[in-house]
């Protein structure tokens, strides 16, 4: 790969608008559920290693920490989610006036609570 | 062939496209089998891995979800980081991290259906 690319402006110089928001916290749960897809690498290959190895798993899943870990990762991979859904349409020219921006922002944000909320609801 | 006439970026940005079409109902049949897990032993959980499809569904989005992870992670080292060394270290990172992952992925599941 070619590696001149503009360089992306430096985060802290810009006035913080919704869109930019959005983005930068698209990128930043992106990385979080990089992290996760290789756990869950890790979490099938202790499955597959045997019993006592995904003992191992089952009792750090039964920690407070692994459950807010895992409540951030279902916000995470639920915003990521419909905002790449967004950003998929977006590929296609469609809902990138200024207005239509805004109300997608409002609906992903709505999506991902109610998605979040349900889901923590069902495993409860 | 299309992909011939791109070049690396286009090629780049499709693939990134396409992986997430495929995680989009990949990840919500995930994340209801996750809710399903919660009350499934060792022995159960193997189970469900031992299904064709069910371990295909799982595989098909774990290699969607790697790819598009990798691509998403160097785009993200490309934007912000400017000292090439570094570049280039953390892109040699993320490859080794996501082509391991991808090995142990696959040999995992192989050793799930195979094993008795």
């Amino acid at each position: 790969m070619i590696d001149n690319r503009p360089l992306s402006p430096h985060l802290s110089i810009h006035k913080k608008l919704l869109t930019s928001i959005f983005s930068i916290l698209h990128r930043i749960t992106g990385i979080g559920l990089s992290i996760s897809s290789i756990l869950i690498v890790i979490w099938i290959s202790l499955l597959s290693f045997g019993p006592n190895y995904f003992f191992v798993f089952q009792m750090i899943s039964e920690t407070f920490i692994f459950k807010l870990i895992l409540f951030f990762w279902s916000l995470g991979i639920f915003y990521h989610l419909f905002n790449g859904i967004r950003y998929l349409y977006w590929s296609y020219g469609l809902g990138m006036n200024l207005k239509s921006v805004y109300i997608s922002s409002y609906i992903v944000v709505f999506l991902t609570i109610i998605s979040t909320f349900i889901l923590w609801f069902l495993i409860r | 062939m299309v992909f011939n006439k791109m070049n690396s970026h286009v090629f780049t940005w499709v693939v990134q496209r396409i992986t997430a079409l495929f995680l989009i109902p990949l990840t919500f049949w995930f994340i209801y089998q996750c809710i399903c897990f919660q009350n499934l032993e060792y022995l159960e959980l193997k189970i469900f891995f031992k299904s064709f499809i069910n371990s295909f569904l799982f595989l098909l989005m774990m290699i969607a979800m790697l790819v598009h992870a990798k691509i998403g992670c160097e785009t993200i080292v490309q934007d912000y980081i400017s000292t090439n060394y570094i570049k280039i270290f953390f892109k040699r990172f993320i490859n080794f991290i996501i082509f391991s992952s991808l090995f142990l992925l696959i040999v995992t599941i192989i050793n799930l259906n195979i094993a008795q």
